[in-house]
C-alpha cells in the first residue's frame, strides 16, 4: 500500500469522507426501523446530522485539570480508532493492505470501547462508573468469541490481511466466524439485548452521563463510525469477490444497511438481560461458536 | 466497599417524583431507603373548604389513573353520612368503570414494567392497547381521564345500551390474550428479568401490611370485592387469582389473571345491568354528624377514605385517604434487599407505586 492509497483510503472511501455521512446514515436507519417496528413515526431523515450540530454549538461546563483534559481527549481517540478502522476495510478491489492490517483493525475496533469506560471513570460519576464497569465486564466476554472468531478465520487462510480473507473462498468455518462476529456486535454496539452500560432506567446515560455539547457529539460520531466499522467488517467478510469498483463498494453498503435492519430487528424485539445474565451468555453460549471454530480451523490446518 | 446511589426523586426509570436510595456492594442492593412527599398538594387540607359537590371533582384529581375509584370510595362514605344508596343500575355501572379503569391501570403498569426491562417495543404495544381501554371508558364516560361519574347518590351518566359494549369488551380480551398476557406469562425474557427477584415472603407481606395484587402474590387471598363486596360486585361470579412465589413474576401473573377476570366481570355487569334510575339523590343533602368510611379495592389495592362531618356543614370537616401505595411502600425495601442493581427499577415498580396519590 502506497502513502497515496492509504491517505485515499483512510481520508476518502471508505474513510471518514464516506464513514461520517455513512454514521450518521446508519444511526438514522437504526433509529427509524425501530421506530416503525413500534408503530411510531421516527425521526426524520437528517435527525442524527442535526444533531451533531446542535450539540456542537453547545457550550460546556469547564472542566480543569488532568481529569478534564482526559474528559476530552477520550471522545477524540475513539473517533479517530473507529474512522482508522473504517479506513482498513478492503472495500475496493485492489485497494492493497499489508500483513498484520487485520490485527491493527481489531485494536481499532477495541479502542472506542475501551475510550468508553476511561471517560466513565474519569467522569467521577456515580453512573459514569458503574456503567464503565459493566461495560469492561461485557467488553471482557464478548471480546473472546470476538477475537477467536476472527483469529479462526484467519488461521484457517493462513493469513492476517484483510484484502487476503475478503478474497477467501467460503467455508463452513467461514460462516461460523461470521455468525460469532454477529452475535458480538449488539454488544459492541450497545443496543438491546445488551444495551447495560447505558441503561437509562437504571444508571442514566452511564459512562456518557456527565457528557454535553462537543464532547457528547464526539461520542454520538464514534458510535454512529461503530456502525459503520462493525457492519462494514460483516460486509466485506460476506461480500462476493468483485473486481468493478462501484459494484464492490454499493455491495459493501448494501450489505452493511441489511446488517443494520438485522441488529435494528433483534434491538426492537428484546428486552435488556442482567449483566450476570449477559456475561453468561457470552462465556457459555457463544463460546461454542469460537470453539467449534477454532477446531475446524486447527482440522483444516492439518489437512492441508 | 459499599456506595450509595440515588435513585431519583427525577430519574428516567421513575414515574412520579421520589427517591430511592440504594446502599450497593458492587451490582448488588445491601439495603435502600425510601423517601416521599416531593408532589405534596395538601388535598385533604383543600377538601376541608369545598362542599359536596366540589369535593367529589377535587378528589378526582387525587389520582390520574384511578380516578374513578377515589370519587366513588368518597361518594360510598357520603351516601353512608346521608342514607342514600345508589339504585341497582347505578351500582352496576360503577362495577363497569371500576373495572375497566382496572384494566387501563393493569395495562398501564405492563407498560412501564416493560420500560424498565428495556423492553420498549412491548411499552408501546401496551400504551397502544390502553388507548383502546380508554376509548370505551370515552364512549361510556365522554372523558378519558378523570370521568366525573360519581356522584352521592349514584352516577351522572347512563350507559344507554351496555350490550352495545360488549364486542368492545371482547376485542380487548382478544388483544390482550395475544400481546399482554404471553409476554407477562410465558415470555423468556420476562421470566429471565422477573423470576427469583424481589422476593417478599408471606410473613414479611404480613407484617407489612401490603394490599392489591402485591398481597396477593405472596400468597395473601384478600381482595375487597369479594370479602367486603360493594356496588354490585356480590353479584359477580369471580375468581382471586392468587400466587404463592411472592416474587415481581408472581406479580405479573396475579395482573395479567386479573385482567381476564376484570373481562369477565364487564362481561356479567353489562349483561345483568338493572334497569332503573341512575341516581337517589334529592334537591339537597343533609348530612348526619359523625365519621364515615369506606374501601374499595383499586387496581393498586385496597383505598380507604374516612370522611367526617358536622351537621348544617356545606364542607367535610375533615377527608382523609389512605391509599394503596402507602400501605405497599415499606415493602419495597424488603423486596430489593440482596437484589442485582439492574434489577431494582423492575423491584420498586412491581408494586405499581402511585407515589404522587400517597403524597396528595
Amino acid at each position: 500500500m502506497t502513502l497515496l492509497t492509504a491517505l485515499a483510503r483512510l481520508l476518502i472511501f471508505p474513510g471518514l469522507l464516506f464513514a461520517v455521512p455513512a454514521a450518521w446514515f446508519f444511526l438514522w436507519v437504526e433509529r427509524k426501523s425501530v421506530a416503525l417496528m413500534q408503530e411510531r413515526v421516527g425521526p426524520p431523515f437528517m435527525q442524527p446530522f442535526f444533531d451533531f450540530i446542535k450539540l456542537l454549538g453547545k457550550s460546556t461546563p469547564p472542566r480543569i485539570g488532568i481529569a478534564g483534559l482526559l474528559m476530552r481527549a477520550w471522545p477524540l481517540i475513539a473517533v479517530s480508532a473507529a474512522a482508522g478502522a473504517v479506513g482498513l476495510l478492503p472495500v475496493l478491489p485492489l485497494s492493497g493492505g499489508f500483513e498484520g492490517d487485520l490485527i491493527l483493525l481489531l485494536a481499532l475496533l477495541e479502542l472506542p470501547s475501551i475510550c468508553i469506560i476511561a471517560a466513565g471513570f474519569s467522569s467521577r460519576s456515580i453512573f459514569g462508573e458503574i456503567g464503565s464497569a459493566r461495560e469492561a465486564a461485557l467488553s471482557v466476554s464478548y471480546n473472546i468469541v470476538f477475537l477467536l472468531a476472527i483469529v479462526s478465520i484467519a488461521a484457517s487462510q493462513h493469513t492476517f490481511r484483510l484484502d487476503a480473507l475478503a478474497s477467501a473462498p467460503f467455508t463452513p468455518l467461514h460462516w461460523i466466524g461470521i455468525l460469532a462476529i454477529l452475535v458480538c456486535l449488539p454488544a459492541k454496539l450497545h443496543i438491546n439485548p445488551f444495551s447495560l452500560p447505558n441503561a437509562e432506567q437504571e444508571i442514566y446515560a452511564g459512562p456518557m452521563t456527565e457528557y454535553a455539547g462537543p464532547e457528547l457529539a464526539m461520542w454520538e460520531l464514534s458510535h454512529g463510525l461503530e456502525w459503520v466499522a462493525g457492519t462494514g467488517l460483516v460486509a466485506t467478510l460476506v461480500a462476493p469477490h468483485v473486481g468493478i469498483a462501484w459494484l464492490a463498494a454499493c455491495i459493501f453498503v448494501a450489505i452493511s444497511f441489511a446488517v443494520v435492519l438485522l441488529l435494528s430487528a433483534l434491538a426492537a424485539a428484546t428486552a435488556r438481560l442482567a449483566i450476570d445474565s449477559s456475561v453468561r451468555f457470552y462465556w457459555q453460549c457463544t463460546l461454542i461458536f469460537a470453539v467449534l471454530a477454532v477446531s475446524s480451523a486447527l482440522f483444516m490446518r492439518f489437512r492441508s | 466497599m459499599s456506595y450509595k446511589i440515588p435513585m431519583g426523586p427525577y430519574h428516567p426509570g421513575l414515574e412520579e417524583p421520589y427517591k430511592l436510595d440504594m446502599i450497593c456492594e458492587g451490582e448488588t442492593v445491601v439495603d435502600a431507603e425510601l423517601n416521599i412527599g416531593f408532589n405534596f398538594r395538601g388535598i385533604e387540607h383543600l377538601a376541608e373548604t369545598r362542599n359536596y359537590v366540589q369535593v367529589i371533582a377535587l378528589m378526582e384529581r387525587v389520582c390520574g389513573i384511578c380516578s374513578f375509584i377515589h370519587t366513588l370510595t368518597l361518594c360510598q362514605a357520603m351516601e353512608k353520612l346521608t342514607g342514600l344508596e345508589a339504585p341497582p343500575r347505578a351500582q352496576y355501572i360503577r362495577v363497569v368503570m371500576a373495572e375497566l379503569e382496572r384494566l387501563h391501570s393493569h395495562v398501564l403498569w405492563a407498560g412501564i414494567a416493560a420500560k424498565l426491562m428495556g423492553f420498549k417495543t412491548m411499552f408501546m404495544t401496551c400504551f397502544a392497547l390502553r388507548e383502546k381501554v380508554m376509548d370505551v371508558l370515552q364512549a361510556i364516560s365522554g372523558n378519558r381521564v378523570n370521568y366525573s361519574m360519581n356522584h352521592v347518590g349514584g352516577v351522572n351518566r347512563d350507559i344507554e345500551d351496555p350490550i352495545a359494549l360488549v364486542p368492545m369488551i371482547d376485542e380487548l380480551e382478544r388483544e390482550m390474550m395475544r400481546t399482554v398476557i404471553p409476554i407477562f406469562t410465558t415470555s423468556s425474557t420476562a421470566r429471565s428479568r422477573c423470576a427469583g427477584i424481589g422476593v417478599l415472603t408471606r410473613e414479611k407481606a404480613i407484617s407489612c401490611a401490603v394490599v392489591g395484587p402485591t398481597a396477593r402474590a405472596s400468597g395473601i387471598a384478600q381482595d375487597l370485592r369479594r370479602d367486603a363486596p360493594y356496588a354490585a360486585y356480590a353479584e359477580m361470579k369471580f375468581e382471586v387469582p392468587v400466587e404463592q412465589a411472592g416474587d415481581v413474576r408472581a406479580r405479573l401473573f396475579v395482573r395479567a389473571l386479573e385482567i381476564i377476570e376484570s373481562c369477565n366481570i364487564l362481561r356479567q355487569a353489562l349483561a345483568k345491568m338493572a334497569p332503573g334510575e341512575i341516581s337517589s339523590a334529592g334537591e339537597k343533602l343533609v348530612f348526619a354528624t359523625g365519621t364515615a368510611t369506606s374501601r374499595v379495592e383499586a387496581p393498586r389495592g385496597e383505598v380507604m377514605y374516612s370522611v367526617t362531618w358536622k351537621e348544617n356543614s356545606r364542607n367535610p370537616a375533615r377527608v382523609h385517604v389512605r391509599t394503596p401505595t402507602f400501605a405497599n411502600m415499606p415493602a419495597v425495601r424488603w423486596m430489593v434487599r440482596g437484589a442485582r442493581l439492574a434489577d431494582t427499577p423492575l423491584i420498586q415498580a412491581s408494586i405499581d407505586p402511585c407515589y404522587s396519590c400517597t403524597d396528595r
